[in-house]
This record gives structure tokens, sequence and C-alpha cells, in this order.
């Protein structure tokens, strides 16, 4: 009897806990998917480098500006990352905070990781969207057909890229309050990794300013794709992006728990 | 004599070195309408945060019929509603979707036929399909009192629930209050509405820079503190609720 008291109460637990976190999932996916800015963010943008990179590689004929069609889909899928977390995602989780919508959720019994990984997966997910969308275009648009294998350590690479943007946007938010604040160094943050990385990366600004920017979050991530989509030719370059991804995304996540507060008063 | 629906013993809330709760303590019975009444930066805010386990007090327990606020966060949220003051919902979602979320997050499953049917209920069967922010303060007020109840809560916690509010709007919200309290549910309300409180509340606490000065009926304050000299000065007339406040919490203008 006692037995059969206790299951019912775990089924009724894990009803509850199943309810309640398809139903944060739910209204997370709803806002992002309502947000004009996240879908251009999302998709409009890499398709868009990826146009632009393609169109510079059929005026020079010589392969895309910075070398292969890798380095190209690879930079699409960063820039794509890097905007949708650090321009979407911490931008949206401080005007929450700022706006109480947190303070709401947090009365009611939903634990407080539960309001967040929602936020976290449905980020993931969209991103994951956007890495299968922009290999496809990205291997038309180039010429180029990937074996399943490539398509599987890509898919990989871009939650692993996404989480660790994610987890660069979170500490943002853990270490400034003010929702004015985290917009404008978030959009700093992102003007600064993106020309750091992308030119760094590119060889232009020599050697010496490559080795760093390949270990900055673009640089490591592009580094990463490259390599997961052409794993025959993986070298020490593209094992640096996989460590440097995974230090900045765990470095990212403990700053963003420890200090973030939900309340930005 | 029945288990309080809350209890709050010796709470200390504290923000760094600054106290803002100093060992409050007070019960709320079965269907009490209970008034938390303080001037601004009294401690209320922070009280009711405790209660419903937004923050963790130094010192003091609260228990929610009979559960442990900080042990079981969980459960004793599951038997609280609240409406705050400083709070919001998602900008992007629709009427509709916020019911949808919140009875999901309490959970209690709902079918579409029935969110629609509470949305009805409050009036705003029209502007199921429309964002919050588009709502006037009544109609948000409204929302965010079904929400508040929408699993039933034995308690009902309201932050300054009619601030703002035409009279209209006032009068339907007391009424709604009232109907809960019939239905068995303990309301904690904080107000600074003297009049409201002696009008609607079965008990009121008044809480100046964290301390708990005096708890009673609102006939009951009026009687014990009717010959006090500071209270006599602030009335004008006949005694109320209001010129105890301000006898006791003083005159000066808080921000």
């Amino acid at each position: 009897m006692t037995r059969t008291t206790g299951a019912h109460r775990e089924r009724t637990a894990r009803q509850f806990r199943g309810l309640m976190f398809s139903s944060l999932l739910r209204a997370d996916f709803t806002v992002l998917l309502r947000s004009g800015q996240t879908l251009i963010l999302n998709v409009a943008v890499p398709i868009l480098y990826l146009v632009i990179t393609n169109l510079h590689s059929a005026s020079r004929r010589g392969g895309s500006i910075y070398g292969s069609p890798e380095f190209a889909i690879g930079l699409a899928l960063t820039v794509g990352l890097m905007f949708s977390a650090l321009m979407g995602y911490s931008v949206a989780i401080a005007r929450d905070r700022d706006m109480g919508v947190f303070q709401r959720l947090r009365v009611t019994p939903a634990p407080t990781w539960a309001i967040m990984a929602s936020r976290f997966v449905v980020q993931l997910a969209v991103g994951f969207a956007m890495a299968v969308i922009v290999v496809v275009v990205g291997g038309i648009l180039h010429s180029v057909v990937y074996d399943p294998v490539e398509y599987l350590l890509f898919a990989l690479v871009s939650v692993l890229g996404g989480a660790m943007f994610l987890a660069i946007g979170q500490a943002i938010v853990g270490l400034v309050s003010s929702f004015a604040v985290v917009n404008a160094i978030s959009r700093g943050i992102c003007i600064a990794l993106l020309l750091l990385g992308l030119l760094g990366s590119s060889g232009i600004l020599g050697d010496a300013v490559r080795s760093v920017a390949d270990w900055t979050p673009v640089g490591a991530l592009i580094n990463l794709s490259v390599g997961a989509l052409n794993p025959s030719a993986w070298d020490w370059t593209a094992t640096s992006g996989l460590i440097a991804t995974l230090g900045y995304a765990i470095v990212g996540v403990s700053i963003g728990i420890r200090w973030f507060r939900w309340e930005s008063h | 004599m029945p288990q309080s629906v809350l209890a709050v013993r010796r709470l200390v809330v504290a923000y760094g070195d600054r106290l803002a709760v100093d060992g409050v303590s007070f019960d709320v019975q079965p269907s009490e309408i209970f008034g938390l009444l303080g001037p601004n930066g009294a401690g209320k805010t922070s009280t009711l945060s405790a209660v419903e386990g937004l923050l963790r007090p130094r010192s003091g327990s609260v228990t929610v019929g009979g559960v442990d606020v900080q042990r079981d966060s969980g459960r004793a949220k599951a038997l609280i509603g609240a409406q705050l003051q400083a709070s919001s919902f998602q900008p992007e979602l629709t009427i509709e979707e916020i019911v949808r979320l919140y009875a999901g997050l309490y959970g209690v499953p709902l079918s579409r036929r029935d969110v629609l049917g509470r949305i009805r209920y409050i009036g705003l069967g029209d502007q199921a399909g429309k964002r919050f922010k588009s709502l006037s303060g009544g109609q948000q007020q409204r929302l965010s009192l079904l929400i508040a109840v929408i699993h039933r809560p034995i308690l009902l916690l309201l932050d300054e629930p009619t601030a703002g509010l035409d009279p209209q709007s006032r009068r339907q919200l007391w009424d709604r209050i009232e109907q809960l309290r019939a239905d068995g549910s303990s309301i904690v309300l904080t107000t600074h509405s003297m009049e409201e409180a002696q009008s609607v509340c079965s008990r009121v606490a008044i809480i100046d820079r964290g301390r708990l000065l005096a708890l009673d009926t609102p006939a009951g304050l009026i009687r014990q503190h009717r010959d006090d000299p500071r209270v006599r000065q602030a009335a004008y007339g006949e005694i109320t609720l209001e010129d105890v406040f301000i006898g006791l919490t003083g005159s000066a203008i808080r921000d």
C-alpha cells in the first residue's frame, strides 16, 4: 500500500515536472520565434555572410576570400551563434530581469534552474537549426558535398559553439545588472570579437595577431568548424579551437551562475 | 485553534549591513484578510519576498500550511499565489499563452477551452489574443490575479494590489478578493490606503524600520491607541486607522 502510494506520488511528481518544463519550453520558443530580431540574427545574417563570401569567391576565381568553403561556413555559423547569443539571449535576459519577468516566474514552484535551462535549450535548438541551414546553403553556394560524419560533427560543433556564446552572454548578465549597460557591452563585445576573430584568423594582420585571434571565441569556433567539416585534415589548430571553445563555455557558465542576480535592483 | 495558514517567526532580512526586517513575527489564520501596513522602506515587500521564497532570510522561519518555505521551497510555493508589485509577463506572449504557461508552472493541466473560459470569466474574453502590455491597468490586475489563483492557493499574497487603479477597477478587485476569502483562501496584502485596510482587513500589522509596531483588528488598534498623544495629534476628528498609523510611524515623508 505504502509502495503504491509512493509510486503514485512519484508518477504525479514526474507528470508535474513534465508539464512545468514543457510549458516553459513552449513559452520560450514562442517568445524567440516571435522576435523578428532573433530570426534575422540567427538565420538571415549567416546566410548573408555565405552569399557575400560566395560572390567574392566567384569574383576572385581562387576560392572564397579567406580560403576554403569550410572557413566561410564556419564563419557564418560563428557569426549567427554569436549575434543570437550576445545580442539576443543576454539582452533578453537583462530585459526580463529589469521588467520583473523572472520575479514573476520565481514565485511559481518551477525551480530556478529550469527557468534558465529552458531558455538555454531553446537557444541551442534554434542555433542547431541555423547550423543545418548554414551547412546546407553553404554547401550549395560553394558547390561542396559533405558526408554524414562531417554533417554530424558540424552539428555537434554548432551545439558546442552555441553553448560557448550563451555562456559568454550569461557571464555578461551575471556581472552587469543594468539592462542598458548589458545591451551596450554585448554589442561592443560582439563587434570586438568579430573584428579580432575575423581579421585575425584571416591572416591579414600578420601571424602574431592570427595566433592570438585563433584563441578568441570567434577564431576558435571558426577553426573548430573547419576541422569538423574536414576531419581528415584535423590538426592542432582545430584541437586548440576545441580546447578554447570548451574553456570559454566552462568559464562563462561558472561566472554567469556564480554572479547572476535574479533582480536588477 | 486551527493551524495557521502562514506563520512568520522572528524573521530577519538583511541587505548587507542594513536590516530590512528585524525580528518580525505574526500568524495568518484561515479565511483571514491580513493587512501589512508601513511607510515606504518599512520592510513590507522584504517580508512578502521572504514569504514567497524570493530571498533567503538571515534568520527566523516562515511556514505556509505547515511547510517550511526555506526547506521545501517548491511545495511551499505551490500553496501560495502571489501578485507582485514590480513584476511582469513576457511581452511577446498573448494573454492566452500567459495563462497556459502559468497553469503549467503550477501543475494545472488546462485545455484551450479551459484557458479561454478562465479568461472570459475575468471579462477579457475578447482580449485573449492580445499582449499583456496592450491591457489597461485594471485589466492587467485582473489577469495577474487570475494567474495568482490559477492553482487555488491556500495563501494569496498581494503587494499593493490597488495601486494606480480607478475606483471602478478597485471596487471590482475588492469584490474578487472578498470572494476568494469566502472560498477559503487567506490573503496577505500590503497597501498604502488606510481606508481600504480599515474596511477590508480582518487584522492589520503596522511595521516600520523593519520592526512590528502593532498588530490587531483595525477597530482594536484604534481602541488601543486612541489615547496615545501622538495619535491624537495626528487626528482631525474621529480617530481612524490612518491616525493610528501616522501616530505610530511619524509624519516625516519616506522616499
